[in-house]
């Protein structure tokens, strides 16, 4: 397969669709369109998940209702079997938190016309020292 | 301004339980956030006067750390584990979720602590919402005996029992460094007598807070 030309917009449009769903709790559980339910990993803070319900077991389960996200950068490559590899800095706020960074890590992988998210990794920008 | 030792308290729990609102009382409102950026932590310090049991007066810098919302995404910098001396394990009375959690709180403690059975107080928080408590008194009180740990009821909203809690730590605190012969089984005892002490002066190696 080729690289695709218009990685840059497919990472853009991806990362805003995906916050979309995400930051609202009614709609958070849409979610699980984007993983596939063998074949998508996700590592949020450490923990490995496999497979799209237990990655939604884990997103449903976090405490927050809303939350105010401010994205920094979007950083995206063509992949050679036709993904599209993001890398998204940003901060968030969940509710009436102190705001934290975070980085998260997407890898889309063409599946017909479309995409479906294959990896995702997730971690707040915190440090063990000051 | 001088002090004889520097106490380091972390607040922990699930997210909503109160342990912002908890700290905030007892400190007054100070705060300093200037750590959540890099650590996500804060922390809150307050001056307290300590009397040990054969009467002498020692001068306590205390910084309370608070988790400032990365244990939502169960996402604790194990550091802050590690230097703690004392912690005040916090669940909400009036939500059952928060009470079954302290126990995946003490495995994460006791993973993490300076040592297997560190100093912790229970803290049954918002017991000033009794119309819409579900966790009761004697229930809390089991599971404290169960794993060896002093249990209040406090509320960050009336100011019961805060200060007490925080009192109580310290005096534990005190009593196993006053009893511990070798010293360095505390966390950082290197630097429990930094700035300027009169007093006996253990070398200062590695990251001060203060």
């Amino acid at each position: 397969m080729a690289l695709n030309p218009s990685y840059e917009a497919i990472g853009k449009g991806f990362v805003q669709q995906y916050y979309a769903l995400f930051d609202d709790p009614t709609q958070r559980p849409n979610l699980i369109n984007m993983y596939n339910t063998e074949s998508s990993f996700m590592t949020f803070e450490g923990l490995q998940i496999q497979g799209a319900i237990k990655i939604m077991e884990k997103l449903t389960s976090l405490s927050f209702q809303k939350i105010n996200r401010i994205i920094t950068a979007i950083d995206s490559q063509p992949m050679f079997d036709g993904g599209v590899l993001i890398n998204v800095l940003g901060r968030l706020q969940a509710d009436e938190d102190p705001p934290h960074a975070f980085s998260q890590i997407f890898v889309l992988k063409p599946l017909g016309p479309s995409f479906f998210c294959q990896h995702d990794i997730f971690r707040l920008g915190i440090h063990d020292t000051v | 301004m001088e002090y004889d030792y520097l106490i380091k308290f972390l607040a922990l729990g699930d997210s909503g339980v109160g342990k912002t609102s908890f700290l905030y009382q007892y400190t007054d409102g100070t705060f300093n956030s200037r750590f959540i950026s890099t650590v996500g932590i804060d922390f809150r310090e307050k001056r307290v006067v300590y009397q040990t049991v054969n009467g002498r007066s020692q001068r306590i810098h205390l910084q309370l750390w608070d988790t400032a919302g990365q244990e939502r995404f169960r996402s604790l910098t194990t550091a802050f584990y590690r230097d703690s001396m004392g912690f005040l394990l916090m669940f909400d009375l009036t939500n059952e979720q928060s009470f079954l959690e302290v126990r995946n709180w003490l495995d994460q403690l006791r993973t993490h602590a300076y040592c297997e059975d560190p100093d912790i107080i229970l803290c049954g928080n918002k017991s000033d919402l009794e119309d819409r408590r579900v966790i009761g008194e004697r229930k809390a009180r089991e599971l404290a005996e169960k794993y060896g740990l002093v249990y209040l009821e406090t509320s960050a909203a009336t100011g019961q029992n805060v200060a007490r809690a925080i009192e109580i730590l310290l005096d534990r605190v005190m009593r196993r460094m006053e009893m511990t012969v070798d010293k360095s089984v505390l966390p950082h005892q290197r630097i429990l007598k930094c700035h300027g002490s009169q007093q006996e002066q253990i070398p200062i190696k590695g990251n001060c807070y203060c």
